[in-house]
Order: C-alpha cells, then structure tokens, then sequence
C-alpha cells in the first residue's frame, strides 16, 4: 500500500500568461517517517501528436519527510518556446505532475492546460508564428486525472527484467529525448510498474 | 422481521466478501472487490436502521473507503473494543485500521466520485507472513490476539497488543483454511480448512485440541469460505460445509468431548458461513403471567451457496425463518448487531440485506451480568469482571463492560440528535500551527519553505509539516496499551482517546456524554469511572441471585430438543417456503406450555444434582422418541448418534460437586467407541472400540493404534473405560479394573494391575504412567524401570475442607502429577518430600498485582510454555494487565513481584520444568537488576538440568561486586 498519499494538488497563478512559472501547491500525507526523498517533476507536453515534444520543466527532491501531512509550491519555469511547434503553441495540451520514490514512479498528475490569445482580434486571426508574449495559459485545476501506481516502498526498484510487464502507456508520455541530464531516473521508468504483486 | 436491501450499499456490482458491524453499532464495514484493488468501505449505520436518516441528505452513507489492499478483500472484523478494523485479502496481508480524528473530511484527490470520506481510518500495520491469500480473520475475547488464516494452509495467531509479533504459526491443515473463530472463554480457536477438517487448538499451549474429520469427509472444497462459529456460551461450536448422508448441513460440536451427534439441516447448497447471536435469549415475559425461570437459549445464522438464509433459535425445532432467493449469488458473511436483533447478510453478487427482528420473536436477550453469570457458572469464572470484590484487584478488560455502559448511557439519553454532518465532525487541521491558520500559511508558502540545493545541484524542498501524526497512531505503542476502560483509574493514558472518541461519538447520538459542555479530558474519565463503577455495583448485588438461577441452565436441553426435529428439519425448511415475516408465536407458547412442570420443578429449591437427573432421565424420554422418528426417516442421522451415549452427569466433573466426606470422583462412562489423541504430536491415534465381536458368548474389546498410517490392535476381555498414551507407552483401563500397558509398539509391558476401584483418570507422558482413581488415590508408575513413583496416595489433603472436586489432571514429561481442581487451585505431588504442593491458584492476589512485564521479552514466549503455563497461562497475562493499572504503591508491587517470581521459580522446580526455571530464573533476574534490588543477588552455577540458584542474603551494597551471566542475557551489577 502507499505510503504516500497525495491529498491535493492546488494550481497558483491560474491563469496567467505563458512566460509565467508553473506554480503547484502539493498537499501530501505520509504514513511513516521516509528515509529517502521524494523526486517531484514537472513534464510539459508541447504535442498532442508526439511524445518527442516532451519537456521536463524541472524535477525538484522533496525531504526529509516524517510521518505527517506536508505541503510545498512546486514552481517550474515555464516550457521552452523554442522546443515547441508553432502549430501546437495555441491550444489544448497536457501538464504532467509526477513523483517517485526510489526511482519508481508511484502517481501521475495530469492536467489539461488550454492556451490561448486574450485579445479577440488575435484570436481569430491568430500570426502563423506563435506570439508567446500574447498567450495566455490556462489550467483546468478543476479536473486533474490521477493515476497511481503501486511500487515498493521498502526496497530499491527492481531488476530492469520487469520491463516487459510494464503498462507502455506511463512510458509512451515519457521520451528520453525531452529529457537532457535525466538519463538515469528514466532508465528507471519500467519499474514503475505494480512489482510489489 | 422487517427485512431490507439497502442497495447503497455497494461496491459498484462488484462482490462483497465480508461484512462486520462495529461493536457500537454505528457503523459496519464491507471488504471486497475494489476496480483495481481490494476494497474495504466503512458504513453509516443509521441509514440502514431508520428509514428517515436514509432519506435525510445531510447524514452520510458512506464514511470512508480504502482501497490500500492490493488484491481483493476476504474479511473485515472489528476488535472487541472497536478501536481498530482488521482486514485481510488475496495479497497476502492482513490491514489493521484505526481511526484518525484529527483529519477532517477530504476526498480522494482526483477520484471522480466527490465523495468525501466523512471519517478518517488508517492503516496502521500491515502484517506479512502469510504466503497465500488471507481467508479469514478474528479478534480473541479481549482483543489479546488477531488470528489470520490463509490458503497457505497455517494460521498465524499475532500479537494484538504488540504487532507485527507473530505468537504462533499453527500448522496441521494440509488445505486451505478458510475460517476461523474463538472460543468465547478464551480457551481455544477452532479453525475449518479445505482439507476436510475441523481442528481446534488450545490456547494455552497453542496445541492441537481435537481433529474432527467424520462431518465432512464427504465434502468437496468448493466454497470461498468456511466462516464457522461459537456459540456465546461456548458450548457449541457450529461448523460451515459438513455433510449428513450427503446432505449438507451445518455440524453442531459440544464443548463438552467435541461430540458430532447433531448438525443443522435444510440447505440444499454447501454452508458457507454460520454466524452465532452475541445475545443469549430467554423467552419473552408476557405481561400479567408470572415470571417463571425458563432456559436460556442461543439464536444461530446459516448461509448458504444455496443463496438462503436460516436463522435458528437452539430451543425451538425447526428454523425460526428461512429467506430464499435474498441473492443472486452465494451468501458470504453475516453480522449480528451487538443487541442481537439485527442482521447484516452480504452476497457474492454485491449486495446486502439487512434483517431486523423484534424481540416477540427472539425473546429476551439476557443482559450482560446474566450471561457472564451463565459462563461463570459453567467454567468458574465469567468473561467480565462483575464481582464487586474483584474490582480492587482486577480491571475490567471486558469490552462488552464498556459496551454495556455505553448502552446505558444510549438508553439514559436516547433522544440526543441521530445527525451527523461534516461540519459537526473531528477537529480542523487550522490550529495546528502556532495559532496561524491554514490559509495565511499557504499565502507564503513559497517564500516560506527551504530550499536548498543538493551537492550534484538539484533542487531539494523542505515541505512544511503541517500535521504532524501523532506517533501513538502510527506506533504499536497504543496495540501494547489496554483496551479502554472507563472503569480504570490509570488509563489516564488513553483519556484523551476516549474523550476524542467520545466526543465524536456524542454528535453520532449514541453514546452521549454526561455533561455536553465538558471540555476537560480528566472530567470524561472521571465520569466514566463514576458510571462505570456504579454499574458494577449493581452488578455485583444482582450477581448473586442471578446465580442461582443461572446454575439452573441446562444449555444441553436447548440443542435436545432440536435434536428430536433434526429429522424433522428437512420438510420444516421446505414447510416453510419463502416466507418473509413469520411470528413464531404459536411454538413459543408451545414449549412454554412444555416446560412449566420442569420450572415447577426447579423452583422448589431442589439439590442441583437432583433436578439434572431428573432433567437426564426427560433427555432420554426425547432421545428414545427421536430414535423412533429418525428411524422412521430412513436413516438420515448419522450411524453412531444412535450408539453414542448421550451425555450424563459426570462427563464433566467440574460441574459436579463431590461430597466432602466419601471422596469419590467421577468415572467415565462406558462408551461404544471413542478415539483418543496421543501426545501433542497430532498424528498418533487411539481408537476403542468396545464389544468389537463376541466369541463363545463373551465380549471383546479392541484397542487400536495408528500414527501416520502403521498401526496396531490388541483386544481385551472387558470393555475399556479409558485409554490414554505417550510416544512410549499406552495404558487402559478397563471395566473391570485392570489396568494394561503396553509399549508404543503393542507389545504388553506388564500384566493386568488390579485396582481396588475404579479409574477416574489415566494419563501418560514419557515412561510414566499416571492413575487417579474414583476413590480419590493417586499412583504414579515408572513402567520402564518397573517402580512406583507415587504408591496410592489420597487426594484427602487437597480436597478436604473444600468442597471442590477435580476439573483437570496430567502427568508431566518428567512424570510429576499435576491436579488442577475446580476452586482454581493446582498441586502438584512431589515424591520424594511426599507432599502435595501448590503451584497455582488462580485466586492469588499475589498473581494479580505483578508486574514484570518489561523484563519479558518477545524470545521468552517459548520457554514459558510447560507445565506450569498449563495451569496457570492465562492468569498470568491477566495478572500483568492488572498490575499495569492498580494505583499499588510501587514497593509494594515490587514486594508482590518478587514474590510471585519466586513462587513461580520454585513452582517450576517442583515441576522439574527446565525450559520454564530457566524463563522464570530471566525474568527474575531482569526484574533484580530493573528494580535494583540488592538484598536478593544470586549466581548462576550450571547443574545438571540447567541453572541453580543461590541468593545471597548480603546486604552491604558497597561490597558487592557481582556479573551474572544467562545464555542471551549478560549484565552486571556493581
């Protein structure tokens, strides 16, 4: 079982133009006393079409953790305009808030996040060249979708044979090439699976 | 009966495997299938009771879910105290829960359903070991253990108070075992396994009682479980799937020589679970006719596979009500409420029922004093303590004692508002800091928290501990702790719980505080106490009265007279077809019409023993006419009901006073057939089976021995009356009055002894051989080197003056006689000071203010089983908790331990019981060194068995300079 429960993700700053930081108020409650930290990630999703568009916003340790309720603001810069395409800059995309412990990945915290002109006239004629100083972004806090998966809590992720048992879909949101100087937490990512059964 | 669908309740069509109501009656909890997950959900009770709490929006259904377990939940089963829930599910784990009253409500982050968990319970320990799925679970009386059973065949009995400490791993089943349940004394758990058996084990030595195959070879394992179950009394035990000439049925076990003659009959399907009534009843007094004394009765559940329920009362023929058609899927859990008239019944297909019975129809349920009055008439000593003269040395670690006053309460103001809301709920999160509130906190949180960077350069965040969980909650430090008990003046430490608890309780409306404007923890407690002990005191005034009518109990004559309508109990079910509602009027009247003359008979101030004769020879009236109709019948009960002696007077000679002045104890009676278990090693059988085949018109009788498949017989010229064995020996008397031993191998050791009257008890262990005779003499033989260890010596000086009789008697590995009698107290006989000595009493004060609990350690338990944990274990544990409450004044505790300790070393001396010297020599020497006392030192010498003792009577502290050494325990003194 978890031992970590998240009680309640709260956005701040919402909406706000695109250049803003992310910023994530966590509320989360743990059963007993952590001996490790918590690893915390933000993942923005710059295509629907393609999970090469992947960025991680930042990933931030979160410790030493006793038994308790705990909150912290997560804040994240905002998505590099440069690895988005112009074609998806407006529009309906995905942020992902995740954490794991040990390297395994135990919830997954996805919300939908519109962007969008604030003034009309750009609205309807939008520029073909995505003028970010213009968006605005907006989080539907409202209605995140939670998933959760079942690690272990007691020891180390295990052995990399696991990976086959592995749910492709956390995975397929993950793509190693958004994701510079995180190789190792990655490589880690098949065993987020259910492999305390 | 009223009977309800409450279809809220639900686990989204997916099956409901248990069902469990709180000990207050305010809620229950469902475990089950969750989407992904096992799923336990926590029940308001309210809206299933009254239909307009079901109406009114602002009292909640649903008061918290928990889908931690990991596979599908098998069993949910509330503690005696109601403190915590236990849970165990296909992933192997058993959950313990408790409630965490500092949360407020809150959803589930992200779950679609809004719902918010109006109360807060958590997991608290996860218990691992078994290796296969948790099939059943069950609190021992006082919530001392928690017992699981899992398909990995064993039964892991934990320690309650000190989770995750396993006490013992019971192995034997050789299938999955899939129910379990406690003998409401205390004294054994009875476990049902696929393997087509019924074991109960003592829990004293934590041994295989008795192995009950017969009912069930013919069962195939095809139920999800086999939840059995004790009746309130603990006479009977009550099996699920068991079959009679192919039909199934519900099997009836008596305490009393776990005798199989009497089953429940009628389901078509295989039994799934029985579940017994809390409550005892006693018929329904109508207004105006005299109150005359009538027999107390229990009242039964039966589920089926065939998706029907019975309920059954033990004093009437025939089912009170059989429900057909209440599922679409097997029935898979039933759960009275604690007043006996309600019942929750939960289905395979997911859904619920809850049937509500008035008392026309179950009658009066006896309430707690009358039915602790019954057990402490049938075993000496009652499950609560009522006894006003006890209260000063003893807690009252009943929780029916608390739930009795709760009641109480409940009744004295039962109009105090049904609502519950969330905003009249548990305490918010807002002061938990420093006095700022939650929101200013969020407002900087930003700029509060720390954040550093790690020596690779990462981001680290320290995130603001906003509630900090109160460690009592999440250590076991609170399992090792009493349940509470408003009675007792130390459980100061457990005040703040109980007037937390109890003022969440007052916005429940069910337990109302005295004074709604109290705010000081220390007043609740005291006004606990205040009612809790003037609740005891009208107990112990009423305690006497009700005992005399209570020794009037004949708990068999309930079950006879069913006996006579097992036959009948085929077409009774069918008889009653479908019905919904019946009122039992008529048969109640019936047999109140039958059993006036024998009232008659028991209030002209009769001799006891008198009226159960009288009662016998009525039971065997019954007994011939229902040999007549089962007959008639075709033979549905089973071959050797019929040649079974029905239980007579002396069977158990506890119950039995014996003159003081002729001394003469009970001797068996003459059986057809009887098996015997030899030893502890749960193989190894004994089998009589008298007037086997006549020869030239006389009789023969045959002994058989079997140990995992090689086996032997011998037979005798007269019937065998007793038999008893060891790895080595075999003895038997017979009729006679010959005594026969012979070796493990068969081969006749000595020839025939001739006593000069008849055997009472016959034991062996090792080489010896030990016989109590019905003249009250003991003999104690060496068989191996053909020497009497005890020649023919009387139980005059123990028995004399009181007018106790014999209630248990064994002979050690060692060959020392032990003789427990009825008044508690336990000698042994020491041949070679040729005394009888005592080394139990149950009645010592000395035993009930120890306290060395902290000098006992986890690795102990194993050495404190012997001979002198076998007349004494429970006391002990009960003595500890007293101790740990009596306002004693501390040297004087520590005198009484000591003293105790010593008596306990000397006990275990006499007993030549090395292993438990050597436990009670650490615990000795611990409690020395904890309380520094320095006038008794010792040393440590290894003699041929183990250790000596030698004290030292120096008192000079200063000059002592001592190490004592202890195999796994080393300290010094200086």
């Amino acid at each position: 079982m978890a031992e970590v429960q998240v009680l309640n993700v709260a956005v701040l700053d919402n909406p706000s133009p695109f250049g803003n930081p992310f910023q994530f108020e966590v509320t989360f409650e743990c059963m007993e006393d952590l001996p490790e930290d918590l690893e915390w990630k933000i993942i923005y999703v710059g295509s629907a079409e393609s999970e090469e568009y992947d960025q991680t916003l930042d990933s931030v340790l979160v410790g030493p953790i006793p038994a308790g309720r705990h909150m912290f603001v997560f804040q994240a810069d905002a998505p590099n305009t440069g690895l988005i395409p112009e074609s998806d800059a407006v529009g309906v995309t995905v942020v992902l808030i995740t954490c794991t412990y040990r390297g395994q990945e135990f919830i997954r915290i996805g919300y939908y996040v519109n962007n969008e002109y604030t003034d009309t006239e750009l609205r309807e004629n939008p520029p073909l060249k995505p003028d970010y100083g213009q968006l605005q972004r907006n989080i539907l806090a409202s209605n995140p979708r939670v998933t959760r998966f079942h690690i272990n809590w007691e020891g180390c992720a295990e052995k990399m044979e696991d990976s086959e048992n592995v749910d492709p879909a956390p995975n397929a949101m993950l793509s190693p090439s958004c994701t510079p100087g995180k190789a190792p937490p990655l490589g880690l990512v098949p065993d987020n699976s259910m492999n305390c059964l | 009966m009223k009977l309800l669908k409450p279809s809220w309740v639900n686990h989204n069509g997916k099956p409901i495997f248990s069902v469990d109501i709180h000990p207050d009656g305010t809620k229950f909890a469902t475990g089950g299938q969750g989407e992904d997950s096992g799923k336990v959900v926590i029940w308001n009770m309210a809206p299933v009771l009254r239909e307009e709490d079901e109406r009114n929006e602002n009292i909640p259904k649903l008061l918290c879910q928990m889908d931690n377990h990991l596979a599908c939940v098998n069993c949910v089963r509330w503690s005696n105290n109601g403190l915590y829930l236990a849970s165990g599910g296909d992933d192997k784990l058993v959950m313990v829960w408790k409630r965490a009253a500092f949360i407020g409500p809150s959803t589930v982050f992200g779950s679609s359903s809004k719902l918010a968990n109006v109360e807060q319970w958590r997991c608290v320990m996860i218990l691992r070991n078994h290796t296969g799925d948790v099939m059943d679970v069950a609190w021992s009386p006082h919530d001392v253990w928690l017992a699981s059973c899992s398909v990995d065949n064993t039964i892991v009995i934990w320690n309650a108070r000190k989770f995750p400490e396993i006490v013992m791993t019971l192995k034997g089943h050789t299938g999955l075992v899939k129910g379990l349940t406690w003998d409401p004394v205390g004294k054994y758990i009875a476990s049902q396994a696929d393997d087509r058996s019924l074991k109960v084990w003592r829990t004293m030595d934590w041994q295989l009682e008795t192995n009950i195959t017969k009912p069930f070879s013919e069962c195939g394992g095809t139920t999800h479980v086999l939840r059995l179950s004790w009746s309130p009394d603990g006479q009977y035990l009550v099996s699920a799937h068991a079959m009679n000439n192919s039909g199934p049925t519900a099997q009836i076990i008596e305490r009393d020589g776990w005798k199989t003659n009497m089953d429940f009959v009628g389901h078509r399907k295989a039994v799934t679970v029985v579940k017994f009534n809390p409550k005892i009843f006693k018929k329904k007094q109508k207004n105006g006719s005299t109150p005359k004394p009538s027999c107390p009765y229990c009242c039964c559940a039966v589920g089926s596979k065939d998706r029907s329920l019975s309920v059954w009362l033990t004093s009437l023929k025939r089912p009170l009500v059989v429900i057909h058609d209440l599922f679409d899927k097997s029935i898979m859990d039933i759960t009275w409420t604690l007043n006996g008239l309600g019942l929750l019944v939960c289905s395979m297909d997911g859904t619920v029922a809850f049937l509500d019975f008035s008392q026309d129809e179950l009658g009066d349920p006896l309430n707690e004093e009358e039915k602790n009055a019954i057990h402490q008439n049938i075993y000496g000593k009652s499950l609560a303590i009522t006894m006003e003269s006890q209260l000063s040395s003893t807690i009252i670690e009943n929780p029916e004692m608390l739930k009795y006053q709760q009641e109480r309460q409940g009744n004295q103001n039962p109009n105090e508002a049904q609502g519950i809301g969330p905003e009249n709920q548990t305490p918010k999160l807002t002061n938990v800091l420093n006095g700022e509130s939650l929101e200013d906190i969020r407002k900087n949180l930003l700029k509060k928290q720390v954040e550093t960077r790690t020596a690779d350069g990462r981001r680290r965040i320290t995130p603001l501990c906003i509630a900090q969980l109160d460690t009592a909650d999440f250590l076991p430090a609170l399992f090792n702790s009493v349940p509470i008990l408003p009675g007792s003046s130390a459980s100061t430490q457990l005040t703040p719980q109980i007037s937390s608890d109890s003022s969440t309780a007052n916005s429940l409306g069910l337990r109302p505080s005295h004074d709604p404007t109290t705010t000081s923890p220390n007043k609740t407690a005291e006004d606990n106490k205040d009612s809790g002990t003037a609740a005891v005191n009208s107990i112990g005034m009423k305690s006497n009265l009700l005992l005399t009518s209570a020794s009037k109990i004949e708990p068999m004559k309930a079950l006879d007279s069913r006996f006579t309508e097992r036959s009948k109990a085929m077409p009774g079910v069918t008889s009653v077809p479908l019905t919904i509602g019946i009122t039992p009027l008529d048969r109640v009247k019936d047999s109140s019409s039958v059993k006036e003359p024998k009232g008659k008979d028991e209030t002209s101030s009769d001799s006891e023993d008198k009226i159960m004769v009288k009662s016998i020879a009525k039971r065997k009236g019954e007994m011939e006419g229902a040999e007549v109709v089962e007959k008639r019948k075709k033979g549905r009960p089973r071959k050797d009901a019929k040649t079974m002696p029905f239980p007579q007077t002396p069977v158990e000679p506890s119950r039995l006073t014996t003159p003081i002045a002729v001394l003469k104890l009970p001797t068996p009676s003459i059986q057809k057939s009887f098996s015997t278990q030899v030893s502890t090693d749960g193989v190894t059988y004994l089998e009589v089976e008298n007037e086997v085949s006549v020869v030239s018109g006389s009789r023969l009788s045959q002994l058989k021995w079997s140990r995992e498949g090689r086996e032997w017989d011998v037979l005798l010229p007269s019937r065998i009356i007793i038999a008893a064995g060891s790895s080595n020996v075999v003895a038997v008397a017979c009729e006679d009055r010959t005594l026969s031993v012979f070796t493990a191998c068969g081969r006749r050791l000595i020839p025939s002894i001739i006593l000069p009257v008849p055997m009472s008890a016959l034991h062996c262990s090792g080489h010896f051989v030990m016989a109590l005779t019905a003249s009250a003499m003991l003999s104690v033989w060496d068989v191996q080197k053909q020497t009497a260890l005890v020649k023919n010596e009387s139980l005059n000086p123990i028995l004399s003056g009181t007018d106790a009789t014999v209630s248990q008697s064994f002979l050690t590995q060692q060959g020392v006689a032990v003789v427990s009698l009825s008044n508690g107290k336990t000698y042994c006989f020491n041949s070679s000071l040729e005394t009888w000595n005592l080394i139990a009493d149950k009645q010592d004060s000395l035993v009930q203010c120890t306290d060395f609990r902290n000098c006992v350690s986890a690795q102990d338990a194993l050495g404190s089983m012997g001979p002198l944990a076998l007349t004494q274990g429970r006391n002990l544990s009960a003595g500890r908790l007293a101790s740990r409450l009596s306002s004693t004044p501390h040297h004087l505790q520590q005198g009484m331990t000591l003293a105790f300790l010593e008596k306990q070393l000397s006990s275990a001396l006499i007993l030549l019981s090395a292993s438990e010297y050597r436990h009670w020599l650490l615990i000795y020497a611990r409690f020395l060194v904890n309380e520094g006392e320095m006038s008794k030192l010792f040393l440590f010498n290894r003699s041929e068995w183990g250790l000596e003792l030698l004290t030292s009577k120096n008192n000079e502290k200063s000059t002592i300079k001592v190490v004592c050494m202890i195999p796994g325990y080393t300290f010094h003194i200086f």
